[in-house]
């Protein structure tokens, strides 16, 4: 009982500051789309007499006092009371009524419609949409496409060997994470962790490092371990490795989040310990899914360590990333090939063993 | 009434759910030996917290529970394992282990008392496999041991749940609806099974029931519960349209062909 109201007094607490963020990060991105969008339809050229390119206007930008202006308008706006002038914010955090008035009586629905069309304009600016070019260039990537359509078959030895080398790469790196997987993401997994305060600390413990080690490309990964171990397969073993535990750790902690808890429930009330719970309520339930998920994963890895060697980690990569650079399409088209064609098999054979398994 | 015949206590039990729900109120109760209690009331009206709290699946919130004498609130660790382990318990849904064999679900019902090297490893002695042999032969599944769980159709999964809980050697049965999501025609075959343990061998069962038809056949006493409190204890035999509509309300009817009116 003490628990839930501290817990909501706590929210009481936080809800004002929930409220004005949210709305002060809207109202600042849509006031600097605006500038933005002000200033590349004003023509405003540069001193060479060309129009201003996006990284330029971003540049001109004034955040500063964009912050200032969304701060007060969020305090002011956060403090609108009923149904059409609540802010975003307010309506997010506290909820609205689902039997209110439609968006388009409300000022956050036409707040958020029009926040909606200059994201889009923005976007096409910033990301310098040339439809043009789009439509009427494709002769100046025909030589390329020539050649990717006619292979040659200079390169296919060696692309052979390597893409050997590249699947047991992506086996490797896969069958060293799952152990590891494995037991971390029982210490991942919400259900099985909300006891105590430590097995709650050390669900987001292993949440934050998973998910930080995530949010690292594997290419990045990939340069860290080429100078710890020099360049070669291994380096890209061990990237992918790392990756792949964390991805790996996430998709099972879901799966153990989802399980069905009545044979949790059963096991328990035989009087089974913590362990043997794990063992015949958790476990079972698992193997199915947590087995699609690796073969998936191995998968990906294939996918994965092609990129991985363009920087040295060993694979296809290696040998492709010199072609692509001087433009040897046909042997481009070779290797392209063969990382197409193993991509393929794998995944229609992950298909099968999913299918006959689950 | 001697206290060592008393099976379970349960007294001033509240448990409340974050919301706050208050699942159970202030329930307080006395279950003998070798009673048949069976448990009424609405979805919701805290049958299920109640034999959760009884084996511990569910903390009460305040007040405390002993089982043959022995405090269930507090237990902590092997302690708890142990009481748990003189609990068997089945549930609506029978929550077998569905990928396992029938043979290993039963085998399950002796965790306790099997070493965690050997239970990791799902290797029971032979002596656990042939008490779990005839626990499946007391169900009348003797041949289906090698079966996966899930090939089974509900009432035979449910009398596996039984044998798996009858592994235990529990000297105190608690049931959650057992029969709820099964085929009327077939919920005899497990209520039976229950009906022999509480007559035979003075197993004490508590069961939660829904269907108003099995009340008098099996229970020797009925207690109601409505919004978490305890608002009906008699026996099965005072049990009429009346106290029907006071445990499930004023909009609750007696389904036709019952011969309380």
């Amino acid at each position: 009982m003490t628990k839930g109201t501290r817990r909501s007094a706590w929210r009481r607490v936080l809800e004002p500051f929930q409220v004005f963020l949210i709305d002060a990060g809207l109202i600042g991105l849509g006031i600097l789309m605006v500038e933005l969008l002000v200033i590349a339809f004003s023509g405003r050229r540069s001193p060479t007499g060309f129009l201003l390119p996006a990284e330029e206007i971003l540049d001109l930008l004034h955040y500063g006092r964009a912050a200032l202006g969304a701060a007060l308008a969020a305090l002011v706006w956060g403090r609108a009371e009923g149904g059409v002038a609540i802010s975003p914010g307010a309506a997010l955090i506290r909820g609205v009524d689902a039997a209110g008035p439609p968006w388009t009586r409300t000022l956050r629905g036409w707040f958020s419609f029009l926040l909606a069309e200059a994201t889009f304009f923005t976007g096409w600016l910033v990301t310098e949409v040339q439809l043009m070019q789009f439509l009427t260039q494709f002769d100046k990537a025909q030589d390329m496409i020539r050649g990717l359509l006619n292979p040659s078959s200079a390169v296919l030895h060696q692309g052979l060997v390597l893409l050997v080398q590249t699947i047991f790469l992506a086996f490797m790196a896969t069958a060293f994470a799952i152990p590891i997987a494995f037991v971390i993401a029982f210490m991942a997994a919400r259900n099985l962790t909300r006891g105590t305060f430590w097995s709650r600390s050390l669900y987001t413990l292993t949440r934050t490092v998973m998910n930080l080690t995530r949010a690292v490309e594997p290419l990045v990964w990939a340069l860290i371990f080429i100078s710890w171990v020099g360049i070669g397969p291994f380096a890209g073993v061990l990237a992918l490795w790392l990756h792949s535990i964390a991805a790996l750790t996430k998709l099972y902690s879901e799966q153990i989040e989802n399980i069905d808890t009545g044979p949790v429930d059963a096991i328990t009330a035989t009087g089974g310990s913590m362990l043997q719970v794990m063992r015949y309520g958790v476990v079972p339930q698992v193997i199915p899914p947590f087995l699609s998920f690796t073969i998936y994963r191995w998968d990906i890895n294939v996918r994965m360590s092609t990129i991985i060697g363009f920087v040295g980690g060993g694979g296809i990569g290696y040998i492709l990333k010199p072609r692509v650079d001087l433009g040897q399409w046909g042997e481009v088209g070779t290797l392209v090939l063969l990382i197409a064609g193993t991509v393929w098999a794998m995944d229609i054979l992950s298909a099968k063993i999913r299918e006959k398994i689950v | 009434m001697s206290e060592n015949n008393i099976a379970i206590r349960v007294e001033h039990v509240t448990t409340i759910f974050p919301g706050p729900v208050r699942a159970l109120d202030d329930v307080s109760l006395e279950v003998e030996r070798g009673e048949f209690l069976v448990v009424i009331g609405l979805s919701g009206s805290g049958k299920s917290t109640l034999l959760r709290c009884i084996n511990r699946l569910q903390d009460p919130t305040e007040g405390r529970i002993w089982i043959f004498g022995e405090e269930m609130t507090g237990a902590k660790g092997d302690q708890l394992r142990k009481l748990r382990a003189s609990i068997g318990m089945i549930f609506q849904q029978f929550n077998l282990v569905k990928r396992h064999s029938v043979m290993t679900n039963v085998l399950s019902g002796a965790l306790s008392r099997t070493s965690l090297f050997r239970s990791l490893t799902m290797r029971f002695s032979p002596d656990e496999v042939r008490r779990a042999q005839a626990c499946l032969d007391r169900v009348g599944l003797g041949d289906r041991g090698g079966s996966r769980a899930d090939a089974l159709s509900g009432g035979q999964q449910q009398r596996v749940a039984v044998a798996r809980a009858l592994m235990q050697d529990p000297k105190l049965f608690l049931a959650d609806e057992p029969v709820a999501s099964l085929d009327p025609a077939l919920r005899h075959s497990v209520m039976r099974h229950l009906e022999v343990l509480n007559r035979e061998e003075g197993l004490t069962v508590v069961c939660a029931l829904h269907d108003v038809d099995l009340i008098q056949r099996y229970a020797t006493r009925l207690i109601g519960l409505r919004d978490g409190r305890l608002v009906y204890e008699g026996e099965p035999q005072g049990f009429n349209a009346h106290t029907f509509k006071e445990i499930y309300g004023e909009e609750a009817e007696v389904a036709s062909g019952l011969a309380w009116t």
